[in-house]
């Protein structure tokens, strides 16, 4: 026990109220987001009820471009080849991916480990790039294609059909239905499987009766996910299904955009809001589901052992198996590319080295290709910044502070997620014609393009930078408070040091996501403001594969080597399953 | 010191009333502690206190300052309140060391450096933290935190204290050890201070008055000695102690005491001066296993009134006290007993003083 004295109750100045009240930063943080997630909408709804281009003077109020569209047989069908395949993309790569994460969570698979993250290496790789990969190996003409053919005299999947393209996309978005099942798996109590088998049930008959219908809430969630994503593809389509003229709606109103009798057509206004509306009524759907999932949640429950289902003989065929399915759907069409870019032309008829050439890489080094790179990279690094500083204000207001609106901003924050890519690539062109000098400002320089990516990818953010902010104890924050400090120091002296993990975890994400996009840019980008993924459209449409190649070569090589070393430094690899969230 | 002023606080959570009309005043340099199973309101209050919930109706001053007041709309933000406030969790924010976490407070307040210095040192004596000034929170045990988030709490003299569950997150031992500590340093500094607790050992140890809550209702204000021995209802009398509950009618009433007939059997208990009870009426008594006498049969000490003959159905020992469980009739009875009696049936004894009518 202290035998000091009790000190004297010395009087210190009241804490003085900042300059900023915090309401203030709290309406601009909300404005901020909203402004720029939703404000895009209000103009492009605007073009899709005009009888001419934004720009153009005079134009009356009309349903005109919806009626156009509407009778176009060619819409239709469109619509029809995009359910279609979103329909068998999602069946695909859930079933896959829930059987992968079966075998990695709850089997005694060799190489469980190393196959659960490999497993997740699609969606973090630059998807044009894939897609020009597999393109290059196994397209019509393709390296193994022929090879098969003229060697085994086996056909290939025809890559260039609409279950092909599905295959395709289903390889790209299988993670996603991987991580949700996955997720699921290791929060679900693993006793629950025990005590049916205590219980005398065959490890089978667990698995059947146990351990699927267990999954069903994950299963559902990231079914209406891919869904959602696939009805938004725009590179599978456009690269593939252009020879064979499949139209999805994505690339219908990319044509119509770009070779439409009329330049901007309303129509493709309209057919992008309605594109949206189906997409916000799906996310509207799984936002239901989720709503009842929590129905299927377990309590508690900790799953220290979760290998249960003994494989026996099975063990090693089946990581053959998974060996082989990562080989085919992902490391051949990344050598592929790489190979790709160092020959003139890519046939197994000639040994690769009779046809090497640096021409391909030697032309990255110039024009539009040495743009793209160096375009890419400044508005990575800077949307990056931007978009994590955006991210943790906005986090920080809605999930500790006492602004009213605060509910809707997490809400805000995951929409764009839904937003096919090209309607936000519209929305913004429209905005930028609608806002003056800024607008002329951003749309004439890569500032525009960064801004649209960064609001593509904005829920990367959140959805990495969340669960960390909940795991810090709002007692914490509290603390700050009651010690004397304001909304903004609390936060910036306690809350936001705390968060130092999620927010490199975040920038790593968005540095690569940006570097990766493409579609919102393809309506965006001029002569002279090109980025990677936009160029690799247009010159692969152009026939310039080789140098395509190279480029997409360049960014699965930044983005592998970012995501290991940022991976390593700041232990983002579980943060990478925001993708499926 | 200030006193605190707290009148007709409501708060409503949807339709569920967390607060309904809660209403005290704590007295200059009083221990005053809010006591209640969980969800009863007393954080609820404590945190409206503390500025970090705004009630929908009621007052809260601290001395001549008004904090809240929803009639004229006055809502004082929590960093302007100068309250020191010690967490459940401590809240010892982990990225700082054990100076940065007392400094905080005084940063922000702009105090020199010097100054500054001198205030966390004196501050970390007193509550004998000073070796481990350079230490981070991961680096300390439960309850060198606790007195970290103490220290924290007072280094910039604050005008009341505010504790919600401190000792809960302590083990057994050193949350005994942490009360006389807590009390004596509060003692000493004359701090007013509203202590939040579920646990009744810990309230009527350490309190000067105590405040036991229900539901959002305050159902007792009092000092242990009263909240124990004169529960105001039958609420109180269960949760803060244990307790025999006797139902009967009244069937005599004289100067200064009633007799009352046992419901089920000819028992007859007197009781002394329950004032507000007339003829007729049905009460329910409650008697705390300690007040209740065991006697073998063939004692004469005592006389008949309020002396039943019992069955004896379970003894336990528990080292410093027997527990018996007794049937008296059809009122089952427990009670703690010095000694051992001997025998299947035994006569037990009621005193009229320390029976109190809850219901």
């Amino acid at each position: 026990m202290s035998t000091t004295t009790a000190p004297t109750s010395r009087a210190f100045p009241r804490p003085r109220a900042s300059f900023v009240p915090a309401w203030a930063l709290h309406w601009t943080t909300w404005a901020l987001v909203v402004v720029l997630v939703l404000g895009p909408f209000v103009p492009l709804l605007e073009a899709s009820l005009r009888d001419r281009p934004l720009y153009q003077d005079g134009g009356v109020w009309t349903l005109e471009p919806y009626r156009q569209l509407l009778n176009d047989g060619a819409f239709w069908t469109a619509w029809k080849n995009t359910l279609a395949f979103a329909a068998l993309t999602t069946a695909m790569s859930v079933g896959v991916g829930a059987a992968f994460a079966i075998l990695c969570a709850r089997t005694d698979l060799p190489g469980r480990r190393a196959y659960s993250r490999l497993v997740l290496l699609p969606i973090l790789l630059p998807s044009l790039g894939m897609v020009l990969g597999w393109i290059v190996i196994w397209g019509p003409g393709g390296y193994l294609t022929e090879w098969f053919s003229q060697r085994l005299h086996v056909g290939t999947l025809a890559i260039d059909t609409i279950p092909g393209m599905a295959v395709v996309e289903a390889a790209r978005l299988l993670p996603v239905a991987f991580m949700t099942c996955q997720a699921a798996l290791v929060r679900a109590d693993s006793s629950l499987e025990d005590a049916a088998r205590s219980a005398g049930a065959r490890p089978l008959k667990v698995l059947r009766s146990i351990t699927i219908p267990m999954l069903r809430p994950a299963l559902l969630n990231s079914a209406t996910l891919i869904f959602t994503l696939s009805i938004a593809a725009l590179g599978v389509p456009l690269l593939l299904g252009t020879s064979n003229n499949i139209k999805f709606v994505s690339s219908y109103l990319y044509d119509l955009w770009t070779n439409g009798s009329v330049p901007d057509s309303p129509s493709v206004s309209a057919g992008a809001m309605l594109l949206l509306l189906v997409a916000t009524a799906l996310i509207a759907l799984r936002n239901l589901l989720l709503g009842a999932e929590a129905r299927f949640v377990s309590v508690g429950g900790k799953s220290g052992r979760s290998a249960m289902l003994g494989l026996r003989a099975w063990r090693y065929p089946l990581a053959a198996l998974l060996g082989l399915y990562l080989l085919f759907t992902t490391m051949i069409p990344v050598l592929g590319l790489v190979l790709m870019s160092f020959v003139v032309v890519l046939t197994p008829l000639v040994a690769p080295w009779h046809l090497a050439t640096w021409a391909h890489w030697h032309m990255l080094s110039e024009g539009v290709f040495r743009r793209s790179i160096e375009h890419s990279l400044v508005i990575g690094v800077v949307g990056a910044v931007l978009t994590t500083a955006l991210v943790v204000l906005a986090t920080l207001v809605a999930h500790r502070s006492g602004f009213r609106l605060r509910r809707t901003l997490p809400f805000v924050m995951l929409y764009p997620r839904a937003i096919p890519g090209i309607i936000i690539g519209i929305g913004f062109y429209w905005t930028f014609l609608v806002t003056w000098g800024v607008g002329d400002y951003l749309r004439n320089s890569i500032w525009g393009i960064m801004l649209a990516f960064c609001i593509r990818n904005l829920p990367f953010a959140y959805i990495v930078m969340y669960p960390t902010l909940a795991r810090i104890g709002e007692e914490l924050d509290r603390a700050g408070r009651a010690a004397g400090a304001g909304w903004w120091r609390t936060n910036r002296s306690i809350v936001i040091p705390l968060l130092r993990p999620a927010i490199f975890a975040s920038f790593v994400l968005m540095f690569v996501e940006i570097l990766n996009d493409y579609d919102p840019a393809v309506f965006l980008v001029k002569p002279g403001t090109e980025v990677m993924g936009a160029t690799m459209l247009t010159q692969f449409i152009q026939g310039a594969i080789g140098p395509v190649a190279a480029l997409a070569v360049v960014q699965v090589a930044i983005t592998v080597v970012v995501l290991a070393v940022g991976g390593r430094v700041f232990k983002i690899g579980a943060t990478a399953g925001g993708h499926g969230a | 010191m200030p006193e605190i002023h707290v009148e007709g606080l409501v708060k409503e959570f949807g339709d569920q009333r967390a607060l309904d009309h809660v209403s005290f005043t704590v007295a200059d340099g009083e221990l005053f502690t809010l006591l209640g199973p969980s969800g009863c309101g007393k954080s609820t209050t404590l945190m409206s206190i503390a500025g970090f919930q705004a009630p929908n109706e009621g007052r809260i001053a601290v001395g001549a300052d008004t904090f809240f007041d929803a009639d004229r709309r006055v809502n004082v933000a929590a960093e302007q309140r100068n309250l020191g406030i010690v967490f459940q969790s401590y809240a010892v924010w982990p990225h700082m060391t054990v100076f940065d976490n007392l400094a905080f407070p005084l940063r922000v307040r702009k105090v020199r450096k010097a100054a500054l210095r001198d205030r966390v040192r004196e501050i970390l004596e007193l509550v004998d933290m000073a070796p481990y000034e350079k230490r981070y929170p991961h680096q300390l045990s439960g309850g060198q935190q606790q007195r970290v988030a103490l220290a924290r709490a007072l280094v910039y003299s604050p005008s009341v204290l505010l504790l919600d569950e401190p000792f809960s997150n302590l083990d057994a031992k050193l949350r005994e050890r942490a009360r006389t500590w807590v009390k004596d340093l509060q003692h000493r500094l004359g701090l007013t201070t509203i202590f939040v607790t579920h646990d009744q050992d810990e309230a009527l140890s350490m309190s000067d008055r105590v405040v036991v809550m229900d539901h959002g209702v305050i159902q007792q204000v009092g000092t242990p000695e009263e909240v124990y021995r004169r529960p105001a209802n039958r609420f109180v009398a269960e949760f803060v102690g244990r307790v025999n509950l006797i139902d009967g009618v009244v069937s005599s009433t004289a100067a200064g005491s009633v007799v009352l007939s046992v419901d089920g059997s000819q028992q007859q208990l007197t009781l002394s001066a329950p004032d507000r009870t007339g003829l007729a009426e049905k009460v329910t008594i409650a008697v705390r296993p300690e007040a209740v006498t065991l006697l073998p049969m063939d004692d004469r000490t005592v006389n008949g009134t309020n002396t039943w003959e019992a069955n004896v159905h379970t003894v336990a020992f528990l080292g410093d006290h027997y527990e018996y469980e007794v049937s008296a009739g059809p009122v089952p009875l427990t009670v703690q007993s010095a000694r051992r009696v001997e025998g299947d049936t035994i006569k037990v004894h009621i005193p009229a003083e320390a029976c109190s009518v809850v219901a």
